[in-house]
């Protein structure tokens, strides 16, 4: 007989389903890694003076950000709870998260402010020719190849890794597909700015540098936003913050369900890519036996498996904070 | 947060690029171009060119300019139908009078590892100019990008007969 009052899964027991997400996004990420490396040393060798090429360069490396960190966080939310951390140590998606967000902020805004010196003190992009074949050619068009080219990759990851990241529950990788969705915007920003210093209006290329340094710092708002409220403990929401998780909603409807339950209320915590749940029962009774304890932390447990702890605690009254039905129906808080 | 529909943008920012590359190609405009129209100036018209003295290289004594780039700088203008006006000066003065537009082409002991990368443009190195074997640059205006194409494409006819 079961008479815990509690109960943690292990990581690995992820569904079948879950598992082979988490092993394409894994793989995903090892593609987007190669193909970004492959980028950045394209563009690196057709750079020249050009500030936007500059730009969407340093863009580059810094998407890489975002796919370090999941790897990095992979290793540790596989770590089995301790006395040391008993919450696990799936925290580390979230930190990896905000870091690559701040990041991303900071080198943003420095961008913006180098791309305006260039604007303002009007230095016009040189850009000269290379020998290709024995040929001299305009290395603008080398620049503007390269970034045709380069902007197929992102959006087409970016859509399957949106796909994983709804079925792991995994917001780092939300984020990151997120961005490489509007990646294409950076190339043709880079494009154009390129091609205005090829007709003469040199000021389309830092122009250009600034429209990318202003999305690398939306990116980093965006990233930073939702790593802190996670990191906050806010109530916990949908993979992409879109609304209330629906399972606080079932955990409810399952301990009501229970017969020494009266009334129900529970706190929810996103972990990262798993939840913890403190599930508050007030029983119908003055008094409760362990043994009820069981059938519900099972019962819990099973509606879905991004449940990974369990705690319940009867008392009367619930705490003002906890999330019942009747406020989670009433919408956004 | 908003969803973007990238790939229905994407068409048609593409879609406008195209555009203006077919159109811009139409009224015949040159890519690269002058923002400052140096090429149109020098050609049929005169080339400006200063001197920081390099021995054998490039020198100006009395008036007269002598030296291997000195000779690459007059066949570059005779290429562009372009009278020179020769003048000789320190490096840093050389190159205050290209940012001040007094100036189209700096010559002397420049390489690609010069401190004024930023404040001027530069063509590619070249190697094979007699009396040297360092790869050299001229030293061009910022942003001049029909003339620096124009001056390189000579360099390259110039080093490969």
């Amino acid at each position: 007989m079961n008479l815990a009052g509690y109960c943690q899964g292990t990581h690995e027991h992820l569904p079948e389903e879950q598992r082979k997400a988490q092993r394409s996004a894994i793989r995903l990420q090892i593609v987007t890694v190669v193909y970004t490396v492959v980028t950045i040393v394209l563009v690196v060798l057709v750079m020249g003076s050009s500030q936007a090429m500059k730009t969407a360069w340093i863009e580059d490396m810094l998407s890489l950000l975002p796919q370090l960190a999941f790897f990095i966080a992979l290793f540790f939310i596989r770590k089995p709870s301790s006395v040391r951390h008993p919450y696990g140590q799936h925290r580390a998606m979230g930190i990896g998260h905000l870091v690559a967000g701040v990041a991303l902020l900071t080198v943003g805004a420095s961008l913006v402010v180098q791309s305006s010196i260039s604007l303002i003190t009007a230095e016009h992009p040189t850009i000269g020719t290379v020998t290709l074949f024995g040929e001299a050619v305009w290395l603008g068009w080398l620049m503007i190849a390269v970034m045709a080219v380069t902007a197929v990759g992102p959006p087409i990851l970016g859509r399957m890794k949106a796909k994983v990241a709804a079925k792991l529950h995994n917001k780092v990788l939300f984020a990151d597909a997120d961005m490489m969705k509007a990646d294409w915007h950076t190339n043709i920003a880079t494009i154009l700015g390129v091609f205005g210093v090829g007709i003469g209006l040199w000021w389309l290329d830092a122009t250009a540098a600034i429209v990318i340094s202003v999305g690398i710092i939306a990116d980093g708002l965006r990233n930073t936003k939702s790593a802190l409220a996670d990191l906050m403990d806010r109530r916990a929401r949908t993979y992409d913050g879109e609304e209330p998780h629906p399972v606080t909603r079932s955990v409810l409807r399952v301990a009501r369900d229970a017969t020494w339950a009266q009334e129900a209320g529970v706190r929810v915590r996103d972990q990262g890519q798993v939840l913890h749940i403190e599930l508050f029962v007030v029983p119908a009774l003055n008094h409760v036996e362990l043994e009820w304890f069981g059938p519900l932390i099972d019962a819990v447990r099973d509606i879905d498996w991004k449940i990974h702890d369990v705690v319940i605690v009867p008392t009367d009254p619930l705490p003002p904070y906890a999330d019942t039905d009747k406020q989670v129906s009433r919408g956004r808080p | 947060m908003p969803r973007s529909k990238p790939y229905g943008r994407g068409r048609l920012g593409v879609a406008a690029l195209a555009a203006v590359v077919v159109a811009l190609a139409g009224c015949g405009i040159q890519i690269p171009a002058d923002p400052d129209g140096t090429l149109d100036s020098v050609e049929n018209g005169t080339l400006r060119v200063g001197v920081a003295a390099e021995p054998g290289l490039a020198e100006y004594h009395d008036g007269e300019a002598a030296g291997t780039l000195v000779d690459v700088a007059h066949r570059f203008a005779q290429e562009l139908n372009a009278d020179i006006e020769w003048s000789s000066h320190s490096e840093e003065r050389l190159v205050a009078m290209l940012e001040g537009d007094d100036l189209d082409l700096a010559l002397g002991g420049f390489t690609d590892s010069s401190p004024w990368s930023d404040r001027v443009g530069m063509t590619r190195p070249v190697t094979g100019i007699p009396g040297t074997d360092d790869p050299i640059v001229m030293l061009v205006p910022m942003g001049e990008n029909a003339f620096l194409d124009a001056l390189e494409r000579h360099l390259d006819a110039e080093t490969t007969s």
